[in-house]
């Protein structure tokens, strides 16, 4: 079956366009995965350098309770799972969830292993490597950033303030964002992806099969039905339903038979003269 | 295995028999070729289970290993060579198809696409993108395996048709 003329043009098609047009989607649906994903941590991070600004203030004139419910307002939005600033020594000083204030982070954690990997903590961290994705208690996806609260001149020189000029770094907000949107984008694409390389494979390989079947192999298996024909049959009532090439080879058949018969009849009456003539 | 007919003089023919002994040769060689693409292809589904899984049953690499293997390249640019590889691979199957070009029959390609999943796996992207270097096997392989396939059957039944020839009595 594989061997046959419809095989050897149809197979090595099938096998090169499919198998490459599905790795290439895959690809495709990984880059753009990639990019919506690095869109994602950029938006964050600028949401967390907002939420800095927002409270730079509050923190100024040492109003927590202003600052408290700034941050309980934020942790109302629709797609913010947890935000909390703890200070340099890892202690939650303010957090939408009001259980977990008063009590130590986890250094250990993978938004404090980007600066505290090594003994001494790093003083800056890229916006890529201040990102981690990981699925919280509640099983939702979750992308959070942990953006660090800098020192500045008027943060030392502040009458209320008691951190030292020397303090380079005052604490770190914590905010993570719900990854449900970006998860329903990405299924939505896949879907789409999903579809228009099998429309691709269709079209091409489907296409291809069928017009070769129609004008190329369908006319080539009448033919051989059409000569594999004993040789006594007549040729004239069984001609295949050709056109093109095909029919004058079918023509050229049946001459070239019709031929052989004349031949064979004129070679037979040869034969059969001699036993013809009359006795001495 | 039969004798072939004898000489006239009862005596058999050393050309003969030297032509008969080279074409068998030719046939085992044939079969031996056929099943090295075979092989092939089960070794690369056998490195495919192992991606798949993402090499769990490996141990570690560790920190010092790592850092004498250097930093991977970017995941971008192994996709990149990906495509560029299996684009370049089909394009010349199907050109020494078009040329009755005898078909590779080592496991370069197997070789090849294993190197892909260790890079995505020291990239830490191996599970993201194990699909595209699976279908992307999976065509040069199967192409080129269909190829050493088809040009083997064909070149087997003439040296079998050969043999048998050689092998039938004359007509008398």
């Amino acid at each position: 079956m594989f061997s046959s003329i419809n095989s050897r043009a149809i197979v090595p098609v099938a096998c090169a366009v499919t198998g490459f047009v599905i790795a290439c989607c895959v690809l495709l649906y990984t880059f753009v995965k990639g990019d919506l994903i690095t869109g994602e941590i950029h938006h964050a991070a600028d949401l967390a350098d907002t939420v800095i600004k927002s409270t730079r203030y509050a923190m100024l004139h040492d109003d927590r309770e202003t600052l408290s419910q700034i941050i309980n307002n934020i942790g109302d939005q629709n797609q913010v799972e947890h935000v909390r600033i703890f200070n340099k020594k890892g202690l939650i000083m303010f957090s939408r969830d009001d259980t977990e204030v008063n009590s130590f982070i986890d250094k250990t954690a993978a938004g404090c292993s980007g600066c505290h990997a090594e003994s001494k903590p790093k003083r800056k961290l890229g916006t890529m490597d201040q990102a981690r994705q990981f699925t919280n208690k509640d099983g939702h996806d979750v992308l959070a950033i942990t953006a660090p609260i800098y020192n500045e001149p008027e943060c030392s020189n502040a009458a209320c303030h008691f951190h030292d000029a020397g303090q380079s770094l005052l604490g770190t907000l914590d905010i993570g964002v719900s990854q449900a949107p970006l998860k329903k984008t990405l299924s939505q694409l896949k879907g789409r992806m999903i579809m228009f390389s099998g429309m691709v494979l269709v079209l091409t390989v489907g296409a291809v099969c069928a017009l070769l079947y129609r004008q190329v192999f369908l006319p080539i298996k009448q033919l051989v039905d059409f000569t594999e024909k004993a040789p006594g049959d007549s040729l004239d009532c069984d001609f295949p339903e050709v056109s093109g090439e095909v029919a004058k080879l079918a023509n050229a058949f049946k001459q070239m038979t019709a031929r052989v018969n004349e031949l064979e009849e004129r070679q037979d009456k040869s034969r059969e003269a001699p036993s013809k003539e009359p006795l001495p | 295995m039969s004798q072939t007919g004898p000489h006239p003089d009862g005596q058999p023919m050393p050309g003969r028999e030297d032509l008969r002994q080279r074409t068998e040769v030719r046939i085992r060689r044939l079969e031996r070729a056929t099943l090295a693409g075979l092989w092939s292809m089960i070794l690369f589904l056998l490195v495919s289970f192992g991606a798949y899984e993402n090499f769990t049953f490996l141990p570690e690499l560790s920190d010092k290993f790592r850092r004498m293997l250097g930093a991977p390249p970017p995941s971008e640019m192994i996709s990149l060579a990906l495509v560029i590889y299996a684009f370049s691979a089909i394009v010349g199957t199907l050109a020494r198809m078009s040329r009755n070009i005898k078909p590779f029959r080592g496991l370069m390609h197997t070789a090849f696409f294993t190197a892909f999943y260790a890079f995505y796996y020291l990239s830490g992207v191996l599970p993201d993108n194990f699909w595209a270097v699976f279908f992307a096997g999976l065509s040069v392989m199967g192409l080129e395996n269909y190829y050493l396939w088809a040009h083997s059957k064909e070149a087997l039944q003439k040296e079998r048709e050969l043999l048998e020839r050689m092998q039938s009595p004359k007509d008398g």
